[in-house]
């Protein structure tokens, strides 16, 4: 059996798929969870990041990632298929393995180099996690208002040696299993809007950090309030331009709305299929018309973000375009949700077992997907505005 | 079909199209090469030709080539197919005691062609699709004006003796006139939505362009996801041939057109609600091509049926 070490530097994606699906086959029983599914949030992240410590380990969690931090280089196209691999045989929850794609490649484009070299693989092997801090209780879709506070320690913004932070995130997912935090603050004047903000690499057991987890809707605490009080962070820490936080915010996007969505994708296609097992039997003639149009949708999806993959494989830049595929996804996933309401209602509304309770948790959760990441109104504004050339609107 | 060739296509197809006027397009299509084009580069002739026929509102018989040559014939404008009918993608004919009976649709064609080829269904116990001509003199076939009198659809009825002969890849050919169907709706798609658009940008209400407004702005939004969402199916399609992917990019073809239609006519309101202005032809045109081999909710419930049945979910598609 051929590990991810073996397949050399710059395998095809069919050959990495290949032999990754091979690899996985045989280490099945190694890396299926050791808990009933759904688990809880605990039992899921302890999963990931074993699961990530396995795959790393025997080299599959490194290629597509540059060779500076660890990886062995190769499309990225690469650690989408592992992504996609792992979701789909339900070894990881793909919204809790989708931040290393959100997460990782800031700090590749945006930290120190040796920062980089020195944190990026302790995310990718599972010795870490980290969290993104952007959302405040004034600040979600308008994200240039953000109002948690940087100043220079000592001296200016070009001497000092270090920034000290004051102010609250919210909607923070898993800061509270995190080791760093991606911080935007405000370093400009109040008015200074995108102008005025830089991206720091926060750790977690800074002094003056305190993460108060949420309950969310799901009943899970994923997401927490972070506030933070005189918290001291070296100026080798700032990512990007003192300043510049907006870029580093925006560069994001890319991975999150590729990689990503592609995990998610396959997630997706895996549990319509588990919908469908549930149903089957059933004696509704309206599963053939329902599971019919959520396959339709998830097709237009996958077809999408093939598209959008290959762009990126080709060393396009992505940009405003994947707005669309943001709008897709979320329908997409509630389409398949909302079949899951319709044709199991009793399994959403009232099944108390494991099963029951990770349909409903699904269900519940899948609401979400027009407001996370940027709200479906926002990712319209941004088609309008500069897919459409609308022009400004009021 | 480089790049450079493929816009050199595109510009030839709008061009030809644009001098045509009103006329029918089958000569236009003839002086760029149609159908050879279709023998030599199937997927670059359909995808270009049938998204400037979706564009420009055109009519033209061009969808018999492609289901001759999903066939496996050599296409010919002397060559009328007869199509299934409205929203039906079985073979539209049957072979019973030495003749064979047929009911379906028709391109124009069948009115100038001399010979009408039938695909016949199972009816003769053997499963498997057999294919006749008869003179096209044989067959009935009647004008369909309908919603859309532009396209020139007749429905036509065969009553003639015939023997079955070898067997044909009826699915091959559904999956072929289901691609350039789809390339067709979504020309039609995106000139909707040019039309909209523009209207939008230039339209004053309240001292400002009603682009201006949000909920229009979200509209127009809404609608070129769909365009793209389509356009990505039929790459898809086009990657990955076969009846699943061509009927998935038929569906989401039906899915878009419905949607891109309706926030299109809302935009444009009144104008758009006359003869005068060019989107009702769009709109009637994207309502018959959605019938055509399968609409969009027929095809979505055979899906989920043949999903239900094998307890399976294909991704259908890779990286
Ligand atoms: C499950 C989950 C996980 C999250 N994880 C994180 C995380 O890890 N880190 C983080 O920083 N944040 C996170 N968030 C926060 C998320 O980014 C915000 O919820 C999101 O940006 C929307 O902000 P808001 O909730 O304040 O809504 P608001 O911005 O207040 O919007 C409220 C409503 O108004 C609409 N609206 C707002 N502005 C406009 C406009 N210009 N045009 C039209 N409509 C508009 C919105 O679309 C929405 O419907 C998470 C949220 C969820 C639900």
């Amino acid at each position: 059996m051929r590990s991810g070490h073996d397949i050399g530097r710059s395998p095809t994606v069919a050959e990495f798929r290949d032999r990754l699906h091979e690899w996985l086959d045989a280490h099945a029983a190694e890396l299926a969870p050791r808990h009933p599914l759904p688990g809880t949030l605990d039992e899921q992240v302890a999963q990931m990041q074993r699961v990530k410590a396995i795959t790393y380990e025997a080299g599959w969690m490194r290629h597509g990632w540059p060779e500076r931090v660890g990886g062995y280089g190769g499309s990225p196209v690469l650690r989408t298929e592992l992504g996609a691999a792992l979701a789909a045989r339900d070894l990881v929850d793909p919204g809790l393995f989708s931040l290393v794609e959100v997460l990782a490649p800031t700090l590749i484009d945006f930290a120190r180099p040796e920062l980089a070299a020195q944190v990026v693989p302790r995310l990718l092997s599972g010795a870490e996690m980290w969290c993104q801090g952007f959302s405040e209780p004034g600040t979600g879709s308008d994200l240039a208002s953000l109002r948690c506070r940087a100043v220079p320690a000592d001296g200016d913004a070009a001497s000092t040696t270090a920034w000290v932070v004051n102010g609250q995130k919210v909607w923070t997912s898993l800061a509270q299993y995190s080791d760093r935090c991606v911080l935007l603050a405000r370093t400009g004047d109040a008015g200074s809007r995108h102008r005025g903000i830089t991206a720091f690499f926060v750790d977690m057991d800074s002094p003056g950090i305190t993460v108060a987890p949420i309950e969310m809707i799901n009943g899970v605490r994923e997401f927490c309030e972070v506030f933070f009080d005189d918290v001291v962070v070296p100026a080798d820490r700032v990512l990007g331009e003192v300043d510049g936080g907006w870029a580093v915010a925006m560069s994001i996007l890319p991975y999150e709305r590729s990689s990503c969505f592609w995990q998610r994708i396959a997630f997706l296609y895996r549990r319509l299929e588990q919908l469908v097992g549930l149903v089957a039997g059933t004696e509704d003639e309206r599963i053939a018309g329902v599971v019919g149009d959520a396959y339709v949708q998830l097709h237009a999806l996958r077809a999408r973000s093939r598209v959008t993959q290959h762009r990126l494989a080709s060393g396009e830049t992505l940009g405003a375009e994947t707005s669309i595929d943001k709008v897709l996804v979320a329908a997409a996933e509630q389409a398949v949700y909302d079949a899951v309401r319709r044709l199991a209602p009793a399994t959403v509304a009232l099944d108390d077992s494991p099963e029951g309770e990770r349909w409903r948790g699904e269900y519940l959760y899948s609401r979400a997907a027009t407001i996370y990441g940027g709200t479906a109104e926002i990712q319209r504004n941004i088609i309008a505005r500069r897919l459409l050339g609308l022009g400004a609107d009021d | 079909m480089d790049a450079t060739e493929r816009s050199m296509l595109e510009a030839a197809a709008h061009d030809a199209f644009a001098a045509a006027g009103d006329r029918p397009l089958d000569d236009a299509l003839a002086t760029l090469g149609w159908p050879e084009m279709l023998v030599a580069e199937p997927r670059d002739s359909i995808d270009v030709v049938f998204t400037a026929l979706g564009r420009a509102n055109g009519a033209a018989t061009a969808l018999d080539d492609v289901v001759a040559a999903g066939l496996g014939l050599r296409p010919r404008p002397a060559l009328a197919v007869l199509l299934p009918g409205f929203s039906h993608w079985r073979p539209p004919g049957r072979l019973e005691g030495g003749r064979v009976r047929a009911e379906g649709l028709a391109t124009a064609r069948v009115t100038t062609a001399g010979e009408l080829l039938v695909v016949c269904g199972p009816g003769d116990g053997s499963g498997a699709a057999h294919m006749v001509a008869v003179p096209v003199a044989a067959a009935a076939a009647e004008p369909r004006r309908g919603i859309d009198p532009g396209a020139g659809l007749h429905a036509v009825r065969v009553d003639h003796p015939a023997e079955p002969s070898g067997t044909v890849p009826w699915d091959a050919a559904v999956a072929l006139a289901r691609r350039a169907l789809g390339h067709q709706i979504a020309g039609a798609a995106r000139a909707m939505l040019d039309l909209a658009r523009a209207h939008a940008l230039d339209r004053v209400q309240f001292g400002r362009p009603i682009a201006r407004f949000q909920a229009v702005r979200h509209r127009l939004a809404e609608a070129l996801v769909w365009v793209e969402a389509l356009e990505a199916s039929l790459v898809a399609a086009a990657d990955a041939p076969g009846p699943e992917t061509a009927a998935l990019a038929k569906a989401v073809a039906g899915r878009a057109a419905a949607a891109v239609a309706a926030h299109c006519q809302q935009v444009l309101a009144g104008i758009g609600f006359t003869t005068d202005h060019p989107f009702h032809r769009h709109l009637r045109r994207a309502l018959v091509l959605d019938g055509l081999f399968g609409s969009a909710d027929a095809i979505a419930l055979d899906l989920g049926r043949r999903l239900v049945a094998r307890r399976r979910v294909p991704t259908l598609v890779e990286l």
